[in-house]
């Protein structure tokens, strides 16, 4: 299965990291810096339309 | 329940396996029992030890029956046993329990080059070894090696190919592998004793009953156990012995191995059919891909559905004993069960009203029991028996038309508005499951660890109980800081309820962000019950966060995410359902 690149910021210390995603993974996410579970995943926001 | 009885194509009754079929069979193919070791025809008998003693048609093979092309075997047999006509057979049975005992697969080591697997002749894997040196066997139990067909003097096996590398996605023990090496050198020993063993290992795990007296057994017998996983395999082109370049990390020292024939020790992987068996029986896998059972303390043949057990593998890598010993134990379980005549069930359960029931089928989506019954343009309904009380479908309701027992949302709101109607400022408002994370505090407390008085705990189930509107609720009521905390991935009591509330967090992230509330504000938090520490660290950091919080922000906060009108909430809620 493909993954893709994804962007992920940790809600209590502030860390953005880069992770690969694979379509349908069931992970638990931590931050790798402080541990938190409180990972937002960033989506890629899509081109607007001119 | 349905089962397919797969056609034979030769009736048992009948057949008295006198093998004419198979001198007639113009078909030949690799024998999957003896590894591709050997062939088979197209009408065969499985493997030695099969019940019944019967020979089987196999139609992909067999050269057509439809128009038929062939049909040798059917002339010659005198019982008259072949029946091209046979159809699979769909028997149902009315059942009140499931043990699932699917077994296991094994590692195909082809992705794993530096062995050679695919490009040397005499890399085989232990399955292969297996074959050869069983008197069942394609060599009648005299062992050879592939190249030459002679019997070979030096062989190496190399241990964890497949096991204990999160490289390959594989980062477990495979449990079996040491033993079966160490049983595997000690055939050879008794065989032929003048052959060398060499065993490349990162660990020798000899743990069990007298496991680690036939690991010193094998070593008196002469087999060399060498630290160190080869990175290297190389073959003579002219004697086609094989060049082993390993690290023995006990000498720290570069050596080179020449042999005659190497043995992969490959590891096990979940059977290919365990994602149909878990979509049928709604059970949930662990990250390793194995079954995961109820709770691995308390309740380790249980599934989290009710009325379905493990045995064996399909849970957990195990050998023969612990195998058979948990077969025993789920059929005791499963025989309590059904001699019981009746179930309890759990006092918390979801309740559907039908009045305000919107059809939408959300409830039944989310349900990791399956509990919730829908069927387009129909109300939803709830299978109290099966449902477990986990509340992700209350939580996911929009129309607010499922009340879940002992926990219903006016329960929980108040729980809410009560904590905060005091100066709320001075409070970390948290949501804790009831299995881990709030007993993740009371270790805490019982391990007289410190952490800030602040917090004040709403127990709930399951996280994924925790609807979106209680959080804003919080948030309304003056909550500075927000957490919402549950089990682990792993540990989830209702199977994998808490990714329902992953999504909801990530929901609310963006609402919060999208009202001008700070988001960092909400927090989640992954607490089992053992991790009092980890509760009381939280704690103190999201103490610290509160401090940060200004009045101006819970004021902002306060009115930002004051309720839309009614009707306007509403249509909201129906454009979702929709989209």
């Amino acid at each position: 299965m493909a993954a893709t690149k994804e962007t992920f910021r940790c809600m209590l210390c502030g860390h953005e990291y880069q992770e690969s995603v694979e379509k349908g993974e069931d992970k638990e996410r931590s931050c790798p810096k402080c541990r938190s579970n409180s990972i937002r995943h960033l989506k890629k926001k899509s081109s607007t339309k001119e | 329940m349905k089962i397919r009885k797969k056609a034979r194509y030769v009736d048992p009754d009948l057949c008295n396996a006198c093998e004419e079929c198979v001198k007639v069979c113009p078909v030949v193919k690799p024998d999957e029992y003896q590894m591709g070791l050997s062939s088979r025809k197209a009408i065969y008998i499985p493997f030695p030890q099969a019940v019944p003693c019967s020979y089987i048609l196999n139609m992909d093979d067999c050269l057509g029956n439809n128009p038929i092309a062939c049909g040798k075997c059917a002339e010659v047999c005198d019982k008259q046993a072949i029946n091209y006509d046979d159809e699979d057979e769909i028997i149902t049975r009315e059942i009140g329990s499931i043990i699932v005992a699917i077994g296991l697969d094994v590692y195909d080591p082809t992705e794993m080059d530096e062995y050679g697997y695919t490009r040397f002749e005499n890399v085989i894997t232990s399955m292969e070894f297996e074959r050869l040196i069983c008197a069942g066997g394609p060599t009648a139990g005299h062992f050879v090696r592939p190249s030459d067909q002679q019997r070979p003097k030096r062989i190496g096996f190399i241990q964890c190919v497949g096991s204990r590398n999160p490289k390959i996605g594989r980062p477990y023990c495979s449990n079996i592998c040491c033993m079966n090496t160490i049983k595997d050198t000690l055939l050879l020993a008794d065989h032929y004793p003048d052959m060398e063993n060499v065993v490349f290992y990162q660990d020798i795990r000899s743990f069990g009953k007298s496991f680690e007296d036939m690991f010193q057994r094998s070593r008196e017998a002469g087999t060399r156990y060498i630290r160190g996983l080869p990175g290297d395999v190389r073959e003579d082109p002219n004697t086609r012995n094989l060049t082993v370049t390993v690290e023995n990390t006990t000498k720290g020292k570069l050596e080179h191995h020449e042999l005659d024939m190497l043995v992969l020790s490959v590891g096990v992987v979940p059977p290919k059919d365990l994602a149909k068996i878990s979509g049928m029986l709604t059970l949930s896998k662990t990250s390793d891909g194995f079954f995961m059972e109820s709770h691995p303390k308390l309740k380790p043949v249980d599934a989290p559905t009710r009325g379905v057990y493990f045995a064996g593998f399909c849970e957990s890598p195990k050998d023969i004993k612990d195998s058979v010993c948990q077969a025993g134990a789920a059929s005791s379980r499963s025989g309590a069960l059904l001699n019981a005549g009746q179930i309890q069930i759990e006092a918390i359960t979801s309740r559907i009203d039908e009045t305000a029931c919107k059809k939408c089928g959300l409830c039944a989506a989310v349900c990791p029991y399956g509990a919730i019954v829908w069927k387009k343009g129909e109300a939803a309904v709830v299978i109290e028996a099966a449902c477990a009380g986990c509340g992700a479908c209350g939580a996911t309701c929009l129309f607010g038309a499922i009340t879940m027992r002992h926990f219903t949302d006016d329960q929980l709101m108040a729980q809410v508005r009560a904590t905060l109607g005091e100066n709320p400022q001075d409070k970390v408002f948290c949501f804790a499951c009831n299995w881990c994370s709030y007993a993740g505090g009371d270790m805490a407390g019982i391990s007289r660890m410190k952490y800030p008085t602040t917090n004040r705990v709403v127990r709930t189930m399951c996280s994924a109980r925790v609807s979106e509107e209680m959080v804003l609720e919080a948030f309304r009521c003056g909550a500075p800081i927000v957490l919402v905390s549950g089990c682990h991935y792993a540990d989830c009591h209702y199977i994998n309820a808490n990714r329902q509330t992953v999504k909801r967090v990530q929901n609310l992230w963006n609402k919060l962000e999208k009202a001008g509330v700070r988001p960092e504000r909400l927090q989640l938090e992954w607490i089992s019950a053992a991790e009092g520490q980890k509760f009381a660290k939280v704690m103190y950091q999201l103490e610290e966060m509160r401090q940060a919080v200004t009045m101006e922000e819970i004021e902002h906060a306060r009115q930002a995410l004051k309720p839309k009108p009614k009707k306007a909430a509403k249509k909201k809620a129906e454009a979702a359902v929709a989209s």
